[in-house]
């Protein structure tokens, strides 16, 4: 009885896409309710699929437009989490350290990374650097915040029962407060891995020659709406792939966990 | 008898003016114009509008600014404007995308959209052309100043491929060049001269140095065009004699168009602002219609520009064909201000 | 001494010297840098040579309004787009949460939807609204959006099982139910949702005004930039940021309050 309540919203969402699939069809190519100019319809879409699948388009192919953004976004997903996790956590560990960066992190965090675009350019030129620049703005942020709250709600008895056990600085640090705080560090890498993507789009408008991003951009100023919307669906798919990747790595790194 | 007769009767003839009047008032039909600002050809517009020229012909405009050809040409799929003025280059593009028709000419920009280099490496460029070969030149795809680059790429033999070229908005490309990385972008004006007088930059080719004639177009929705023609033909003779007053007046212009650049966030020196007078032709009334003119079953001397730069959007793959030029390059609101005396009088006035 | 992970709690003397030390710091860094020469005075003007220009900008009006003037049209595309992020997110969420069917139709169009950058909406922003407020208020929403709908759908789909038992023991109507004891129990998720939205559509500002060519806080910053004005360009995302921070301060005193009043 359970099982069949379980059951009916996967069918349920099954149906749901292929009605919104038939809807778009019919809105776009049976009844041109919504123009071609305004919104592709399934054929364009297809089509500009194709072309930029085994054709190519904004200078290359899919594939390596997908290569050159997963390159930048693990760029800056690695320098947010190697420069925000340690940032947070030691923020979380110690008030003063906090007292002492918090300054910083409040006049610099507001500022939308988009907003840092004319700066990148001038202080780094146009090669990746100044991309990656504008991606680590977004994507460090949830990082930092996510150690720091991990940190503080470790339980008191974990810290107490180390203590007692006479653990070293070093040795508290690796057995207790990482693996502690992990669980909200993970969630704090997967805002800043889905901030990365959402923020590729504007740091590849730094004069990137390959990219989805750039897909994006050339598609807007062709005002080719089909091909925006591949590039906005090769986006989600790539992104959630990678999240899966880091639920994966996450699995792993807390064996421990229940799901 | 006589002197309340007379009383009545100025009586009514004055009710019959101020109700004439108040109905003149009320005549004025919206239309809605965009343009970008801060653009030479923009600035009759703004002129136009300060003098109240479009009221005189019954017009009450509403205008509408965009940053750049495209987003201008995607805002006609709402219905945002019904006319206006933009770059040749985004005008195909919306001949191609949304039926958008080129009724007229706003200027020869050829002068105007240009090649620059950096002022440390312009002068290596200018003696040996040939080095531009493995540069990167920075411009905004799907313009005027694109096409600028790509036909003096042409003139010194060089392809498209023997360049790296990065597209970005003229912001990113003035930060770009300003601040030394990188030495060669594509800029129209008055970008050009914010890039001179700002930050030295050289201009080492035009349009007009390749030998590629750069019009700036005025445009209108084909859909507007057909329900009201004769609007259409009244925003064509007031552009016109804006033109004729700003060409008749040249001091008061340089003091509208410094009011007029500030707006759009532009401050370049007055001796640039002349320039752009003295570099960049425009037409009249008769002169329009001469470079529209078709001889029996050829081309006109409008369409051949157009051509040229729709095969260079071809072959940018921005589409797979060029639109034909009669397709959508049509002359027949500007007969219709030369066979309208009135209109064509109003358009010819330099006052 | 605490048994937390954290180091004991400073004394208020103490925290203010090391915030204030923080901040002259970053200061500090900054006014080196910018007079080493490392970079153009240009392109790293000194603090006080941006804080005259953000002066002179509340003060002379550039591409056509002050500063001040720039904040509140940006102000008011960030207000439509929030408010009705929140009027549709908060309400859709709710039902979402209770609502097993209507979860399973709209969260994979949500899913889908959710990784698209807000500025890779501006094109169609433009082809659909056209010259009006809906294109930038779209872009906005498209920001806005997400963090509204997440949260009040946890917030209801996490309520404690007890209420929900005694309430549909007592034959409460779906609407009773959704307005009387999952609205309720979510105020404390749907208030942090809505306070991570205001900041996320206040940061899309920039991105909704790239098809905007007449007042607003990110026109302001491209056109400093056309002007090679760095100067311009900093007191741009110090507005921003001013104002967002100033946004989310005051959304998280509300947080604070309400959480307060519920005991938490």
């Amino acid at each position: 009885m359970d099982r069949g309540r379980e059951r009916r919203p996967v069918w349920v969402g099954v149906a749901t896409l292929v009605v919104l699939a038939a809807a778009w069809y019919a809105l776009t190519t049976l009844t041109h309710a919504i123009g071609s100019g305004r919104f592709p319809s399934p054929a364009e879409a297809w089509e500009a699929l194709r072309q930029i699948t085994l054709t190519g388009y904004a200078d290359a192919r899919l594939l390596e437009h997908v290569l050159h953004s997963v390159k930048l976004v693990l760029l800056g997903f690695a320098a947010a989490t190697l420069i925000g996790v340690p940032l947070g956590l030691a923020m979380g560990a110690s008030r003063a350290f906090e007292a002492f960066v918090n300054p910083t992190f409040l006049l610099l965090r507001p500022i939308p990374p988009l907003a840092w675009i004319p700066l990148a350019i001038v202080w780094l030129g146009l090669g990746d650097a100044a991309k990656v620049l504008i991606i680590w703005f977004a994507a460090f942020v949830p990082a930092v915040i996510n150690s720091y709250s991990g940190v503080r709600a470790i339980e008191p008895y974990l810290v107490e029962a180390a203590r007692m056990l006479g653990a070293q600085r070093a040795m508290f640090v690796r057995e207790v407060l990482i693996p502690g705080a992990m669980p909200m560090i993970f969630t704090g890498l997967r805002l800043s891995l889905q901030a990365c993507w959402t923020t590729l789009v504007a740091g590849e408008l730094i004069g990137a020659i390959a990219g989805l991003g750039h897909v994006l951009y050339q598609a807007s100023l062709d005002i080719f709406p089909a091909m925006i919307v591949v590039g906005m669906a090769s986006v989600a798919v790539t992104a959630a792939v990678m999240t899966v990747g880091l639920g994966w790595i996450e699995r792993r790194a807390m064996p421990w966990r229940r799901a | 008898m006589r002197r309340t007769i007379a009383a009545i009767a100025s009586g009514i003839t004055l009710g019959l003016a101020a109700a004439g009047a108040g109905a003149q008032a009320q005549q004025l039909t919206e239309i809605k114009v965009s343009y970008q600002p801060a653009l030479y050809w923009a600035l009759p517009f703004y002129v136009a509008a300060e003098k109240g020229w479009f009221a005189e012909v019954g017009l009450k405009p509403e205008f509408s600014t965009f940053p750049a050809g495209v987003p201008q040409i995607a805002a006609s799929a709402a219905k945002s404007w019904d006319v206006g003025g933009t770059g040749s280059v985004p005008a195909t593009l919306g001949a191609v995308r949304y039926n958008l028709l080129t009724i007229g000419i706003t200027n020869d920009e050829s002068y105007g959209n240009a090649l620059l280099a950096t002022a440390k490496s312009a002068d290596g460029f200018v003696k040996n052309p040939a080095s531009i070969k493995g540069q990167t030149i920075v411009l905004t795809a799907n313009s005027t100043g694109d096409y600028a680059v790509q036909s003096c790429l042409a003139k010194w033999g060089l392809k498209k491929s023997d360049v790296t070229v990065k597209s970005m908005g003229q912001a990113e490309v003035i930060s770009a060049m300003s601040s030394g990385n990188a030495d060669l972008g594509g800029l129209w004006a008055p970008n050009t001269y914010t890039m001179e007088e700002k930050a030295g930059a050289k201009q080492i080719c035009s349009g007009q140095d390749a030998g590629a004639a750069v019009p700036g177009a005025l445009i209108v929705r084909a859909e507007y065009a057909k329900e009201q023609p004769q609007n259409v033909a009244k925003f064509l003779a007031v552009y016109l004699r804006a033109w004729k007053w700003l060409n008749a007046h040249q001091p008061e212009a340089i003091a509208m168009m410094k009011k007029f650049y500030e707006q759009g966030g532009v401050t370049i020196s007055e001796a640039s602002m002349k320039k752009e007078f003295t570099t960049r032709p425009t037409y009249d009334l008769a002169g329009q219609l001469k470079i529209m003119q078709r001889p029996a079953g050829g081309a006109s001397q409008v369409d051949g520009w157009f051509t040229k730069i729709g095969a260079f959007m071809q072959a940018n793959g921005t589409f797979p064909e060029a639109p034909a030029a009669p397709k959508f390059i049509t002359d027949e609101y500007l007969r219709m201000v030369d066979a309208d005396p009135k209109l064509k009088a109003f358009a010819n006035r330099a006052d | 001494m605490s048994a937390t992970a954290t180091s004991r709690e400073l004394s208020l003397p103490r925290w203010l010297a090391l915030s204030i030390a923080g901040f002259v710091a970053f200061f500090g860094v900054w006014w080196a840098a910018a007079a080493s020469g490392f970079v153009a005075p240009q392109f790293l003007p000194t603090p006080l040579a941006v804080l005259e220009r953000f002066v002179a900008l509340t003060q002379a009006p550039f591409v056509g309004y002050t500063l001040q003037q720039h904040l509140a049209s940006s102000f008011g595309r960030f207000a439509l787009g929030f408010g009705l992020a929140v009027i549709i997110g908060v309400p859709l969420g709710l039902l979402m949460g209770w609502f097993r069917t209507l979860d399973a139709i709209v969260s994979p169009l949500f899913d889908a939807l959710r990784f698209v950058a807000p500025i890779a909406w501006v094109p169609f922003a433009a082809l659909w609204f056209g010259t009006g407020i809906g294109g930038p208020v779209l872009i906005i929403f498209s920001g806005a959006f997400p963090p509204c709908v997440i949260n009040a759908y946890r917030g209801a789909k996490y309520v404690e099982p007890r209420f929900i038992e005694a309430a549909q023991t007592l034959g409460a109507s779906h609407f009773r139910m959704i307005t009387e004891v999952l609205l309720p129990a979510s105020v404390p998720s749907i208030v942090a949702g809505v306070r991570i939205s205001a900041g996320l559509g206040w940061q899309s500002l920039v991105g909704a005004e790239l098809i905007v060519a007449s007042s607003g806080i990110g026109y302001l910053l491209v056109k400093g930039q056309a002007n090679i004005s760095t100067a311009i360009v900093m007191s741009g995302m110090i507005a921003i940021g001013i104002v967002g921070f100033a946004i989310d301060a005051l959304l998280r005193r509300l947080e604070q309050r309400i959480n307060r009043r519920r005991g938490l």
